[in-house]
Order: C-alpha cells, then sequence, then structure tokens
C-alpha cells in the first residue's frame, strides 16, 4: 500500500521537523512578532554592517529565549541599506510588503537619515541604535528614537577625558593643553569634532593649535600634515580616522619622529577598529577610543539584572566569534534589548503606547548591556549621561578599557606618550 | 602669521622633506597609472575597471602574505604573468565584444566590470580592512634629517623602470611598433595586414599585467578592501590627461605634477583642498591643452 507508506512518512517528517523546529529552551512563546532591520549587508560599508547584523541575531536569540517580545517569538526581516537610496526604498518595502511596524538599523549616518524619513511618512516606528548624526532626531519626525548617544555625546565624553584624567597626569591644567583637531569629514567627524572643540574651549579654555578636515576615501599621504603639526606642537591629537586615514597617520608620525602626549579618538572605524591593532601590532601601543566597554570591564561594577544580560551576551558573542564583543556587536545588541524592555513595558506596537513606554522608562547607569541606563528626551535621543562610554586603549594588541576606573581593573599607560620605540 | 607658514631656516628641512615626498607619492601615482596610460594609448578605452585590477593586485598580496608569509616583493614575480593572464581572458570575455563599439558602450560594459569585480571581492572576502605588513614596512632612509620610507622608494623606483621598459618596448620592438601603428590609425593598420584584435588583446594583457603589480607593490603602504580601487581610479585619470593621454613618460610627470599639487596644497591650505586644486588643474588642461600638457600622436582618433 504505498499510499499508507506515503502517509507515514509524511506523518513521521513532520514531527521529525516539527521537533527541529521547537524552542530548544526558555520560556514558551505563542506566535511571532517581526521587526525589519536595515544594514548595510555589501557595498563599502558592509564591514561594519554584518557585524551588527550579527549582534541582533546574537540578542534576538537572547531575547527569545527570556520569553521573546510581548509574549512572542522575536522575528528579524533583513534589509540590505548598501546606501541612501537603498535604505529609503528598503525601508518602504519591509513596511509595504513585509508590514514590519518597527524598523530598527543602521550602522551608518548616511543610511540613518533616508531611512527614517520613510518610516516618519508611514508612521513606522524607527528605532536607531548606532547612527551617529546629531541631525538624526532634530528634526521633529515623531517615531523616531535613538539608543547610542549621539556624535556631539561623543566630543562631550573626549573632552571630559582630556580635561579630568589626561590633563592632571600631565601635569597640566586643562587650559594648558594644546589640541590639534584632525578629523575625516564625514557628518560623524564633523559632529564629535565640533562638539568637542566647543567644550574644550568653552568650559576648559584649552589652546586649539589646528583643526584640519579631509576625506578619508581619497587621502594617499599624510606626510603634509604631519610636518605642519610637528610645528606646531600639540599635547594632545583629537584625530577622528575612518579606516585607512588613521593607520597612515599613525605609521608616518612614527616614520617623521611626530612626537605628542596623546591621542584621543572616538567612535568604532579607525583607531576604534581591530583592524588597527592587525595594522600596526605593538606599535598601536597608547591609542585611545571611545567606545563601548572591552576587556577589563567590572561586571561587578553594574546592578544585578544589568550584570546577568551583559555576562549572556558576552559569552554569546564569545561563542559565535571567539572573541570579545566589537562594538558594532554591542550598539546594535544593547539597542535592540533596549527595544525589547520597551515593548513589554508597552504590550503593543501602537505609536502612541509606545512612545509612552519609552518616555515612562528610567534606569539607572548599569542596567543593561554595556552598562547603560535609560533615560529618553521628548525628541526621542537617550541621554549622554545614561548611555555610559568609556574610554579603551590599545595595550600590546588589544583594546582595553581604562576609564572611568571604577568600571574597569585596567589601567591608562603610556602618559605622556614616549619616544616611538618605547612603548612596550 | 601661522608659525607652520612663516618662511625661515627651520623651513628648509620642511621643504626638503615635502618634496621627497612628492616625488614618493608620485612614484607611487606613476606605478598605478602607467597600465591605464597603456590600455587608453592604444586601445582608445577608458577603463574605469583599472581600479578594481588594482585591487585584486592588493588581494593577491594579502592572501600571499597570509597563506605564505610571501614577501610582497616576491609575489609581484608571480602576480606578473599571473595577471596578464587574467587580462587576456577579461579581454576573451568582456572587451573583444565591445572593442568596436561606441565609447558610451564602452564605458558602460567597464563601469559594468568594475561593480562586478567589487562585489566579488565583498562577497569573497568580506568587507574588512585587511594589510600585508611585511617585515620592511615602515623601515625608513634618513638622509640628513630627510625620511624616505623603503616601501615608496622601492615602488617608486618600480614605476619609472616599467615606464621605460614599456618606453622602450614601443619604440623598438616589432610588437612596439604594431601597437603604435594600430593606435595611430585602426583601419589603415588593418589594411596593412595587422591583425588588430591581436594588439587589442596584448594591450590589454599588459596593462592588466602592470596594474596588478602594481597593486601588489602598494598593498603594505594601503589597507585592501574591496573598494580600494577608488581610492586611486580618480586621481590615475587625471594623471593620465595631464600626460597626454596615452604618453607614458608625460603619464609620469603628470604623477609627479598630481603629487606636488597634493603635497603643497595639503600642507598650505590643508588636506581637504587637495581634490580641489588637482581638479582645477585637470579642467584648465582639459581646456587648454586637451592632448596632455606634452601633446600626443595620433590625438586625431580622439577627436581632439
Amino acid at each position: 500500500m504505498p499510499r499508507l507508506v506515503f502517509t507515514l512518512a509524511v506523518a513521521v517528517l513532520a514531527v521529525v521537523l516539527g521537533g527541529e523546529l521547537a524552542p530548544v529552551d526558555g520560556q514558551a512563546t505563542s506566535g511571532e512578532y517581526k521587526i525589519g532591520v536595515l544594514e548595510p549587508i555589501t557595498g563599502p560599508l558592509a564591514f561594519e554592517g554584518k557585524r551588527h547584523v550579527q549582534g541582533l541575531e546574537i540578542v534576538r536569540d537572547l531575547i527569545n529565549q527570556r520569553g521573546g517580545v510581548m509574549g512572542k517569538k522575536l522575528v528579524l526581516s533583513m534589509a540590505d541599506a548598501t546606501d541612501p537610496t537603498a535604505a529609503a526604498t528598503e525601508a518602504n518595502r519591509l513596511i509595504t510588503r513585509e508590514g514590519v511596524k518597527i524598523i530598527t538599523g543602521t550602522f551608518s549616518s548616511r543610511l540613518c537619515g533616508a531611512a527614517s524619513e520613510v518610516a516618519a511618512r508611514h508612521d513606522v516606528i524607527y528605532w536607531e541604535s548606532s547612527c551617529v548624526d546629531p541631525r538624526f532626531n532634530k528634526r521633529g519626525l515623531k517615531n523616531v528614537y535613538r539608543t547610542e548617544i549621539d556624535a556631539t555625546g561623543f566630543g562631550w565624553y573626549n573632552i571630559e577625558f582630556i580635561a579630568k584624567h589626561l590633563a592632571p597626569r600631565l601635569n597640566l591644567k586643562p587650559n594648558q593643553i594644546k589640541v590639534a583637531f584632525l578629523s575625516e569629514d564625514s557628518s560623524y567627524g564633523q559632529g564629535v569634532t565640533e562638539s568637542a572643540r566647543q567644550r574644550a574651549k568653552s568650559e576648559f579654555g584649552m589652546q586649539e593649535v589646528m583643526l584640519e578636515y579631509y576625506n578619508w576615501q581619497t587621502l594617499n599621504d599624510m606626510t603634509p600634515t604631519i610636518l605642519k603639526m610637528k610645528q606646531l606642537n600639540p599635547d594632545v591629537v583629537h584625530h577622528i580616522g575612518f579606516g585607512n586615514d588613521a593607520v597612515l597617520f599613525w605609521r608616518q608620525s612614527k616614520e617623521q619622529s611626530f612626537l605628542f602626549k596623546a591621542l584621543v579618538h572616538a567612535g568604532a572605524t579607525g583607531y576604534g577598529g581591530t583592524d588597527f591593532g592587525k595594522a600596526l601590532g605593538n606599535d598601536a601601543n597608547g591609542v585611545f577610543a571611545l567606545l563601548e566597554p572591552g576587556p577589563g570591564f567590572r561586571l561587578e561594577a553594574l546592578r544585578p539584572e544589568g550584570r546577568e544580560i551583559e555576562k549572556a551576551f558576552r559569552d554569546a558573542v564569545q561563542k559565535e566569534t571567539g572573541t570579545y564583543p566589537f562594538g558594532a556587536h554591542q550598539l546594535a545588541g544593547s539597542g535592540l534589548w533596549l527595544l525589547k524592555l520597551v515593548l513589554d513595558r508597552a504590550q503593543s506596537d501602537d505609536p502612541e503606547k509606545f512612545r509612552a513606554a519609552v518616555m515612562s522608562l528610567d534606569l539607572p547607569v548599569g542596567s543593561m548591556i554595556n552598562g547603560w541606563g535609560v533615560k529618553f528626551s521628548e525628541i526621542g535621543q537617550n541621554a549622554n549621561d545614561r548611555v555610559q562610554h568609556y574610554m579603551l586603549q590599545w595595550q600590546n594588541g588589544q583594546l582595553v578599557t581604562v576609564w572611568p576606573e571604577e568600571f574597569t581593573t585596567l589601567r591608562a599607560k603610556w602618559i605622556p606618550l614616549g619616544a616611538w620605540d618605547q612603548r612596550k | 602669521m601661522d608659525p607652520a607658514r612663516r618662511l625661515g631656516p627651520a623651513q628648509i628641512g620642511v621643504l626638503t622633506q615635502l618634496v621627497v615626498a612628492t616625488v614618493l607619492l608620485g612614484g607611487i601615482y606613476a606605478l598605478i597609472s602607467v597600465g591605464l596610460t597603456l590600455i587608453f594609448g592604444i586601445m582608445r578605452v577608458v577603463n574605469f575597471a583599472h581600479g578594481e585590477f588594482l585591487m585584486l593586485g592588493m588581494y593577491l598580496a594579502f592572501w600571499a602574505f597570509v597563506a605564505f608569509t610571501a614577501d610582497p616583493y616576491f609575489v609581484v614575480v608571480v602576480a606578473i604573468p599571473l595577471f596578464f593572464v587574467v587580462g587576456l581572458v577579461v579581454y576573451g570575455l568582456v572587451m573583444r565584444g565591445v572593442i568596436h563599439a561606441s565609447h558610451n558602450v564602452q564605458i558602460f560594459t567597464t563601469v559594468g566590470l568594475s561593480t562586478v569585480l567589487q562585489n566579488v571581492a565583498l562577497v569573497a572576502w568580506s568587507g574588512d580592512f585587511r594589510y600585508v605588513r611585511p617585515w620592511h614596512l615602515s623601515t625608513v632612509l634618513r638622509a640628513g634629517s630627510t625620511i624616505f620610507n623603503l616601501t615608496q622608494v622601492v615602488a617608486s623606483l618600480i614605476a619609472v623602470a616599467l615606464t621605460l621598459t614599456l618606453v622602450a618596448f614601443m619604440k623598438w620592438t616589432h610588437a612596439g611598433r604594431v601597437m603604435r601603428a594600430t593606435a595611430q590609425d585602426r583601419d589603415a593598420a588593418t589594411l596593412m595586414g595587422i591583425d588588430t584584435d591581436r594588439v587589442y588583446r596584448l594591450t590589454f594583457a599588459i596593462g592588466i599585467a602592470a596594474v596588478g603589480a602594481a597593486g601588489v607593490l602598494v598593498a603594505p603602504l594601503y589597507s585592501v578592501y574591496p573598494t580600494a580601487g577608488l581610492q586611486f581610479v580618480l586621481l590615475s585619470y587625471v594623471v593620465v590627461v595631464l600626460g597626454g593621454l596615452g604618453d607614458m613618460l608625460g603619464a609620469m610627470i603628470g604623477s609627479l605634477i598630481v603629487a606636488a599639487v597634493e603635497v603643497a596644497g595639503s600642507y598650505l591650505f590643508g588636506a581637504a583642498w587637495k581634490e580641489i586644486f588637482y581638479f582645477i588643474l585637470f579642467i584648465l588642461v582639459l581646456g587648454f591643452r586637451p592632448a596632455g600638457l606634452f601633446g600626443q600622436r595620433g590625438a586625431g582618433t580622439l577627436g581632439v
């Protein structure tokens, strides 16, 4: 009876596959809840975009092991936002074809603006985890939120570090410090640099000896800039680099024996990327980059609930990639986790109820992944002093957490930077 | 006045260093532009995928270094024949069909090829920045207080050698004469019994071999990533135009001019200005000397 055999086979298959698909562990969820994800998965921004996706997938699994969102299994619908045009079309597609009510993303400041315009037009919630363009939530769009601080926050933290930590260790008063500002010319670079300049001058009276912007994609030689800087003799170089430019500046500074006391950067690009260490090995020693926490980060400094999820997240990333989480993992991951907290509180994706839930969240520093807290402003921006940022330093091939000191077991070295061959 | 710009004895050291930076950077630009100049000069095709072949050369250096810790100076010996073959294959598959087509079709074809190569690299090797770090990277030679980066010195010397070899090849070999004849008048060359298809194939292969070798040689200086070629490709067009659209020695001098404009512009006005300056130069040359600063043979086929 071939018919019976067939039916049997189908039944067996159904049982086997059903078993495969059932949730392996954690609380039971019923049904699925789908959100849209926009990240650059191909194109020139893909190197970071793919790590964002990895971070999102890891936290999605952590969320689903912990009851999903609103009692449903969280599902991510991925779209490739190669450039601003693609970001806008893909946002449109996610909303009209996939029917999502919430979109999260996007690595780059080039993308978040275009994509969020589309979301706002459709009354869809845009939940940004990593673009840092200061203009992002100053456009009067109602359902636009950002979990990370903006570029001006990075500048704020950098000057905080220079004034409160570097100055005493250099035996200088903040107003005696000479700073050279050098930056790539994206909205990110300009946002950080301009806010840093402003705070350095108005609050601490630091001396600005140089300001220079450049396009990192066409920069092939830093020697002229370095020769100019050598004559201006800055104490601190505040350099926002993106990729090759950071390596080029550091390598050619070494070649030209350009000595200064410290270099401070912000963000996961340039000096803040692992590629910088790979390119330079121990020659990278001493560079500071403002980032999310890295090795040395003390779990004990966090609140219990923050400690639990931070540890689970760190272990999951370690298992998946074999490394400590990168900034891209941490930004995307913490953004998604915060979205879960909001959805669980709102129990709805209705924009009004969602907004009420966002505004009512008030969590101190140390409450979640990265040791962050939560307090959103009316324009949908998480607060500078809640989104705790950390100064990391390149020490023998690794970026380690060195400041604020209460959050780390490790300490900043090479202040001031010695001769190039003595930073070991 | 800004202390960095004040002229004085201390500036002489800086000035020397700036001149050295110009020559060394010019050397790199010349190395990268040689292949483009050749292909443009003979085939009259603007190869928009030039930067992507450079990128492939950089990846070759990277993977050879990762797999065998092979020094780029050794890899370059392998790269030349390898990229020659790549050139032959790409010519057969892509360029042959459009060689007699209009310039528009050729531009679309090479732009398409460029996009394909970038994305193949992205899919195959991801978008990560990669680095080649041979032991001699960052080795510097000193003459007084002036500093020379060894890798840049070698790249410049090879650029000079490559240019002179190609000039000699074009001038004194039979194949070179045939190539020049084809460049000057394709139809007349065909009538004289020259197999122009074969000339184009050879030209393309030599051009790609040159840029592949350039990619290997500059890999230690820059990061390797799928769109690395874009960093150089625009300025190599400027170089080719300044040099006279196909003139090898002209391209060499064009490279030095672009480098000088870049270095002086960066030092005096800031790095953001360098492109403004060399594109102004580009427009001026196109406007007043469309056949390039040094003129060129067979310019008639370009309609200039």
